[in-house]
C-alpha cells in the first residue's frame, strides 16, 4: 500500500478511475431534464462571486417564503403600522416611491435619508448609505430598531413572532427549530432579499451577446457612460462599492461615511449606488435632492462645487470634471433606461401572498 | 518513526488523495497508537472564576436611576454602576511542559461555542467551565476580551451573540460591545431619556483599516488579548478540577477619565483609550487546586 502512495503515477490511476466510477454512478442517477428551482440563488454568469455567506444560509423555498411574509408584516413595527414593504416597493425596485423622498416610519416620522432600491445585495460587502452594517443578515435589525423606521427593539420583534399563531410552525418547517430565535428571523429575511437579483435588463442581454438588444442611441449612451461614469458606477453592478462625495449636499450636514469610520477624510461620502432600475427609483441621491435623471446629469456638469472631500473625478481645478452636451446627456439617459429589468420589477415570487 | 514519516508526507497530497491515503494508512497508524501512553487521552475540567472590583471593593450594581454613589474616582468624582459586563472568547491554557488547551470556537445560527459573557446582573455567568482539557499541568491562561471578526463575519448567530437574546450589538456600526459600563455620576450632566447624570462607556470595534496613502486610520480593533500567569502551577486530570480566580478592576479601565466629559463612549475611536487599559485590569488573584 505504501508503495502505491509514494508513486505519483499510481495515484493518478487511482483517482481517475474513482472519478470515472463516481461519474458513471452520478450519470445513471441524474434526472432526465434539470429541474429549475425558482427559489435557489443563482449567480448571473456575468456577475462577480457573491459575498454573502451562503455556507450558513442556503436559500430555499420555505425560508424565502417565510422571509417574504415577515418583510410584508406590519405587526412587526411598534404600532403595527409599518412593514419593510412600506418603504421598499417591488414596482420601484424595492426603493421608496417619489411620494416619500425621505422615508416615513411609525407615527409618520420622517427619516433623514432616501430608501435605496434593494437589489443584487448578495454582491455587496456593506449596507446602508454609510456602509455601517457589514452583513446583510444585520440590516433588518437597524430597520426594526430605528425610531424613524419601525421603532421596535429586535427582541420584541422575535417575541411577537414566537407568540404568533402560525410563525413558529413555519420556522420549524423552514429551519427545523423548535423556538424562533433572532438568527433564524434574520436568515429568513436575508433569503428573501438574496433572491432580489436584477440581471436581465436590455443591457444584460447586450453584454451576454445579443448585439441587437441596444439601439444605436443607447450604445452611444453606453460609450459615454463608460467614459464619464464607469469609474464609480462600475459594471456589472453599476457600483464599485466605494464611498465618495459627488457633491449631492450643497453644504455637508449629513457626515455619511465619517459617522462609521470616524475620520474627516470620509466626511459627506456615501456608498456609490447601483444604477440598475434607476428609471423607477426617483428621487435620487441619499438626500433625494433630484427628481429626474436630467437634473442628476446637470448636477454633474454644472452643479458640483468645491467641498472638502469632493471627489476629484467630479470636481478638479476649480470646475466640474464631467463635460457633456445636452445631446450627450440624453444619450446617457437613454442608456440608463436600458438598465430597467421588467422581469425583476414584476417577478411574482416577490408578491405579497402567503402561499 | 515510520509512522511519523507517513504523516508528514500525507500533507502533500490533496483532498481526494488525502482521504484515500487516510483510509489506507489507518491500519498502520493504528499500530502507532498501541505504543501510546493511555494517559494521553485523559481529560479534565477547569472553572475560571471572574470577580469584578472597583478598586479594592467588590463591584455591586445599583438600580438604573439610583443616586446612591458607592464609588469614587481618583479625581474625587462619585459614581455608581447600573450595568456591567464583558465578552470573553478564544480561551487558551498553557503549561510548563508544553501542555496546550485551545477552547473550541463556533459561530452559527443554531449554536455558538467558545464565546462567554460575564454579566454582572447574572451570577451564573461569573464562572466559565472549560471541558475536555488534556490532563497535565497548567500555569497560564490567555483569552480575548471582546468578540473578534470570527463572531461577526458569519452573519446572524445564536446565544449571547444574538441581538434578540440580549446580545450587546451595535446596529448602526455592526459589531459587539466588548466591555459595557453604565451608571450615574453627579459629575456628568449627560441626560439619556428620563435618566440623568448618565455615564455610558460602550467599548467596541473589531477591525483596523490603515490606509496606505498615509491618511488617518479607519476603524479600530479594540479586541484585547489578555495573558495571565497563574500564581501557581495547577494540575488537571480526571479527579482534579482547579479553579483560577481572576480579578477585574473597573477603576483600571476608567483610568484618568473625567466623568464630566468622558461619559458617553459609543464608537471604536472613542473607546480606544479605555480598551488600551483593559489588559491592566485583569490579574489572576489566586488559584484553587
Ligand atoms: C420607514 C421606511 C423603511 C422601512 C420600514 C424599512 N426600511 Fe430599509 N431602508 C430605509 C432607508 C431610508 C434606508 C437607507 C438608510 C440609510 O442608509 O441610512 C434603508 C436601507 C435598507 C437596506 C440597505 C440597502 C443597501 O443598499 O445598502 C436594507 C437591506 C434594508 N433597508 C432592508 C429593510 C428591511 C429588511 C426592512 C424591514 C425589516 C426595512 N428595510 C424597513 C427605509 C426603510
Ligand atoms: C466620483 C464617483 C462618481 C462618478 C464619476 C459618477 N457618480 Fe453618480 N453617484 C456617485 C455617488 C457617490 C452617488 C451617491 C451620492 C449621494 O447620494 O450622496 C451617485 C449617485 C448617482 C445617481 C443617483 C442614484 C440613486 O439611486 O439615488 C445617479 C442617477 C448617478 N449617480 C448617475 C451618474 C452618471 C450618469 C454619471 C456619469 C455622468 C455618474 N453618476 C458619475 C458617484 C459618482
Amino acid at each position: 500500500m505504501i508503495e502505491i502512495k509514494n508513486k505519483k503515477g499510481g495515484w493518478i490511476l487511482w483517482s481517475t478511475s474513482l472519478f470515472f466510477i463516481l461519474l458513471i454512478i452520478g450519470c445513471s442517477q441524474a434526472p432526465e431534464a434539470p429541474v429549475l428551482d425558482r427559489y435557489q440563488f443563482e449567480k448571473p454568469s456575468h456577475f462577480p462571486e457573491p459575498t454573502y455567506t451562503f455556507r450558513n444560509n442556503q436559500v430555499h423555498e420555505k425560508g424565502f417564503k417565510l422571509g417574504r411574509r415577515l418583510f410584508n408584516d406590519p405587526t412587526l413595527s411598534r404600532d403595527g403600522s409599518v412593514s419593510c414593504s412600506s418603504c421598499h416597493l417591488q414596482s420601484h425596485a424595492f426603493a421608496d416611491t417619489w411620494l416619500h423622498p425621505m422615508s416615513i416610519g411609525v407615527d409618520g416620522r420622517e427619516g433623514k435619508r432616501n430608501a435605496p432600491p434593494l437589489l443584487n445585495l448578495a454582491f455587496h460587502k456593506e449596507f446602508f448609505w454609510d456602509g455601517g452594517v457589514t452583513h446583510l443578515d444585520f440590516t433588518p435589525i437597524l430597520a426594526f430598531e430605528n425610531e424613524v423606521e419601525m421603532d421596535i427593539e429586535f427582541p420584541e420583534v422575535v417575541a411577537r413572532i414566537q407568540r404568533h399563531p402560525e410563525y413558529p410552525r413555519l420556522f420549524k418547517e423552514a429551519f427545523d427549530v423548535d423556538e424562533v430565535t433572532g438568527p433564524f428571523v434574520l436568515h429568513a429575511l436575508s433569503q428573501f432579499m438574496l433572491l432580489m437579483v436584477s440581471a436581465d435588463s436590455k443591457y444584460d442581454r447586450y453584454i451576454k451577446g445579443d448585439s441587437k438588444a441596444l439601439t444605436s442611441l443607447e450604445l452611444d449612451g453606453l460609450k459615454l457612460f463608460r467614459q464619464h461614469c464607469e469609474s464609480c458606477h462600475q459594471e456589472p453592478l453599476f457600483t464599485d462599492l466605494s464611498y465618495r462625495n459627488n457633491g449631492a449636499q450643497r453644504t455637508i450636514t449629513d457626515f455619511g461615511r465619517e459617522i462609521v469610520t470616524e475620520r474627516m477624510q470620509d466626511r459627506g461620502k456615501f456608498k456609490v449606488p447601483s444604477l440598475r432600475n434607476i428609471e423607477v427609483t426617483s428621487p435620487y441621491m441619499h438626500n433625494a435632492r433630484f427628481e429626474t435623471l436630467r437634473q442628476v446629469l446637470d448636477h454633474y456638469t454644472d452643479g458640483v462645487t468645491e467641498q472638502v472631500t469632493i471627489d476629484p473625478k467630479v470636481f478638479a481645478n476649480g470646475k466640474p470634471v464631467i463635460v457633456l452636451s445636452s445631446d450627450e446627456k440624453e444619450k446617457i439617459i437613454a442608456f440608463l433606461k436600458t438598465l430597467t429589468d421588467p422581469g425583476f420589477l414584476s417577478n411574482p415570487i416577490f408578491f405579497n401572498t402567503n402561499d | 518513526m515510520p509512522c511519523k514519516n507517513q504523516l508528514s508526507k500525507m500533507k502533500k497530497f490533496k483532498s481526494l488523495q488525502y482521504i484515500i491515503s487516510a483510509l489506507l494508512l489507518s491500519v498502520s497508524l493504528w499500530s502507532c497508537q498501541e505504543s501510546e501512553n493511555p494517559d494521553l487521552n485523559e481529560t479534565g475540567e477547569m472553572i475560571v472564576k471572574f470577580d469584578n472590583y472597583v478598586g479594592n471593593r467588590p463591584l455591586v450594581l445599583d438600580p438604573t436611576g439610583s443616586t446612591n454613589y458607592r464609588y469614587t474616582l481618583p479625581n474625587g468624582q462619585e459614581f455608581n454602576i447600573t450595568r456591567f459586563g464583558y465578552y470573553i472568547s478564544h480561551i487558551k491554557l498553557e503549561g510548563p511542559n508544553g501542555e496546550v488547551f485551545v477552547d473550541p470556537m463556533l459561530a452559527s445560527a443554531a449554536e455558538i461555542k467558545g464565546y462567554y459573557r460575564v454579566d454582572q446582573s447574572d451570577p451564573s455567568t461569573f464562572e466559565i467551565r472549560l471541558k475536555d482539557i488534556p490532563a497535565g499541568q497548567y500555569n497560564k491562561i490567555s483569552f480575548n476580551l471582546g468578540v473578534k471578526e470570527d463572531g461577526i463575519v458569519e452573519g446572524a448567530v445564536a446565544g449571547i451573540l444574538d441581538r434578540a437574546a440580549g446580545g450587546w450589538f451595535w446596529n448602526w456600526n455592526s459589531g459587539f460591545i466588548h466591555y459595557m459600563f453604565e451608571g450615574h455620576s453627579p459629575a456628568s450632566e449627560r441626560v439619556q431619556g428620563e435618566l440623568r447624570n448618565r455615564i455610558r462607556l460602550h467599548l467596541g470595534g473589531w477591525k483596523n483599516i490603515s490606509p496606505t496613502d498615509g491618511t488617518p486610520q479607519r476603524f479600530f480593533d479594540n479586541n484585547v488579548t489578555i495573558s495571565l500567569p497563574f500564581d501557581a502551577t495547577v494540575r488537571v486530570n480526571k479527579t482534579m478540577r482547579p479553579s483560577p480566580h481572576i480579578h477585574m478592576d473597573a477603576l483600571q479601565v476608567i483610568g484618568q477619565a473625567n466623568f464630566a466629559i468622558d461619559n458617553n463612549i459609543h464608537t471604536p475611536l472613542e473607546g480606544r483609550p479605555f480598551a488600551q487599559r483593559l489588559s491592566d485590569a485583569f490579574v489572576v488573584d489566586h488559584t484553587h487546586q
